[in-house]
């Protein structure tokens, strides 16, 4: 049986590799956007010097390993909000959906698996990201906290995922016109530190900020890999996150079986 | 005897999306369409069973529902003993979805790398899936195409490799929705030989059909449920459909003479014997017509007497079975 749920999930990720190396353009295209995405920020790191010097001195005082890192991981924040329910999406319009739900496989491995590909592929593009760093740029994460930053990490998947599950159900009823998405991926852009330290924005911002998973997850990450914080020094993000995830984790399988249900009753499980 | 498949008063009415003008009105108020009404059928196992109907009369919504893919809203519906509402899962390991949609299927996959990974989802581990890969592929006779890209294959493949992936677990119950459409009609005629001697005679599977191919249905089925608007308006054999229809047998009566002297006596029986006709046929002995008359047997008689003393040679009397395609026009225009 054990062996059964991991092929379930091997079988997606073979079948979603298979499909996306067919279009060979693509496929091979998109490792150079990254290249050319980390080539950016170290010439825009450049333009700052030390003028952002007083914001940023807090992470180790070099502009682009703080937006490398927060560039690499905000890619966690995308696939984990608009996985689940793109795969959700994309089985609707390529006419699959009805398909996999007769199968002797329940929902949540199939939507979880059909994200796996998603996952791995941000994380190969995570490694380059800061590969091409440490090579070409002078990114230094050489000190960090490997294991405390393998457990952001985890925390931060989990705890995006809950909203990406949830993104999923409002997909399986509204088909388009995700607001949760919507409101998430925009707040966690402009507040969540991706670009600029959280200390920039006005102190009511910030606050709004800090209710923002992504904030603790990428000071967190930051924290870890570039000044090497142990587990307890980050404690103060690893809380919040796991705070996150005990409240919207069990809410989103909660709100995502109601919409299927819906989905089921409404007779609109392919309607796209 | 258990069933198959069993229907309580099965109902299900869809929402109906409502414009601006209703949303800003009436926001409350629901706009539903009923899509069936009051289901009622029973499948015995091994049995091939219709659904028949024109496009919009339920046949795909009440195969949804025995897949568990739409719950119904009113009354109760079971497969193989479960209940579709509580059972799903139970329900989704005896039962094989034939859906004709090709895109159902990963079109950059091959046919194998398609069934592998359906297989691996209904829980096949890798030898079983394997054997039962070659097993459905010969069953099919997909062949050598089975390693073909799913994009390249045409309809009748891609329509074989539908009815592959349904029969993976070798199911109990097999439900077919529309098989042979979009399928030359050599190829048709293939899938329909295999549906009924291989699937049903030989592996004693019990299959849901549908369709809205009458001759189709005729050929098949040994049961048939003819629906229309969602209501079943008729479910039994052929034969029984027949007889209930209105006990009435149709007879062609195949007669000699002149087309004008017919007419004239004719015109005063067809309307007490709602003859039809004359239509002329092709003899060698002189001009011939065919009649037809719906009747109840006991009528044959007094109509032929009445139609001798009119002078009217008859040269043959015989019941002739009416197609399905009559019966269904006959059954639909009735109610």
């Amino acid at each position: 049986m054990g062996m059964i749920t991991l092929r379930k999930p091997l079988a997606f990720i073979y079948k979603d590799f298979i499909s996306a190396s067919s279009y060979r353009f693509s496929f091979i295209s998109q490792w150079f956007g990254i290249f050319f995405a980390a080539l950016t920020f170290f010439f825009l790191s450049k333009l700052f010097g030390s003028a952002v010097l007083p914001y940023i001195e807090t992470y180790g005082g070099d502009y682009f390993s703080f937006v490398i890192i927060g560039i690499a991981f905000a890619s966690y924040l995308q696939v984990s909000l608009n996985g689940f329910s793109r795969c959700i999406r994309e089985a609707q319009v390529l006419g699959t959906l009805e398909t996999l739900l007769v199968t002797q496989t329940g929902i949540p491995t199939i939507i979880i698996s059909s994200s796996l590909y998603s996952f791995i592929l941000t994380s190969a593009r995570v490694l380059v990201y800061l590969l091409l760093g440490v090579l070409l740029f002078g990114l230094k994460i050489g000190d960090g906290n490997y294991l405390g930053a393998l457990v952001i990490l985890l925390l931060t998947i989990v705890s995006f995922s809950g909203l990406g599950i949830t993104s999923a159900g409002f997909i399986m009823v509204l088909k388009r016109g995700d607001p949760l998405t919507w409101l998430f991926s925009n707040a966690s852009w402009l507040l969540g530190g991706v670009f600029y330290p959280v200390a920039v924005l006005p102190d009511w911002l910030q606050r709004v900020s800090y209710l923002l998973p992504i904030t603790h997850s990428l000071e967190g990450m930051r924290m870890a890999l570039l000044k090497g914080y142990t587990l307890r020094e980050l404690l103060p993000n690893i809380i919040p996150l796991l705070a996150f995830i005990i409240v919207v984790l069990p809410m989103s399988l909660i709100v995502f079986n109601y919409a299927v249900r819906r989905a089921k009753i409404d007779g609109s499980l392919i309607h796209y | 005897m258990s069933h198959a498949i069993e229907t309580v008063g099965v109902t299900k009415r869809f929402p109906q999306p409502k414009g601006y003008r209703e949303l800003l009105t009436s926001p409350l108020k629901r706009k539903e369409i009923t899509a069936l009404e009051d289901i009622n059928i029973k499948v015995m196992k091994g049995e091939l069973f219709g659904l028949l109907g024109p496009n919009g009369a339920g046949k795909t919504t009440l195969i949804k529902i025995l897949c568990t893919l739409i719950l119904p809203n009113e009354g109760r519906a079971f497969v193989n003993g479960h209940d579709v509402m509580k059972c799903g899962r139970k329900i989704r390991k005896s039962i094989g979805y034939v859906v004709s949609e090709e895109r159902s299927f990963y079109w950059r996959l091959t046919g194998r790398q398609n069934l592998k990974f359906f297989a691996t989802l209904n829980n096949l581990t890798s030898p079983q899936s394997r054997e039962r890969i070659d097993q459905v592929v010969q069953l099919t006779g997909l062949g050598a195409d089975i390693d073909k890209v799913f994009k390249d294959y045409s309809s009748g493949m891609r329509q074989k490799l539908a009815i592959a992936r349904g029969l993976l677990t070798n199911p109990e119950i097999l439900f077919l929705d529309e098989p042979t459409r979009n399928l030359d009609p050599l190829i048709a005629q293939d899938v329909r030989t295999f549906i009924r001697e291989r699937l049903v005679n030989a592996e004693r599977k019990t299959v849901v059909l549908a369709t809205h191919n009458m001759h189709e249905a005729e050929k098949l089925c040994d049961r048939i449920a003819i629906m229309d608007r969602g209501h079943v308006k008729l479910c039994d054999s052929l034969n029984k459909i027949r007889q209930l229809v209105d006990g009435e047998t149709k007879y062609v009566l195949k007669v000699n003479g002149a087309m004008e002297r017919l007419s004239d006596a004719l015109s005063d029986m067809c309307h007490e014997y709602g003859i039809r006709g004359p239509i002329a046929e092709p003899s060698s002995s002189g001009p011939l017509f065919r009649l037809e008359v719906r009747t109840v047997k006991e009528s044959i008689s007094p109509l032929l007497e009445e139609l001798l003393r009119n002078d009217i040679n008859v040269q043959a009397c015989y019941p002739e079975c009416e197609s399905l395609e009559e019966l269904f026009g006959r059954i639909i225009r009735r109610q």
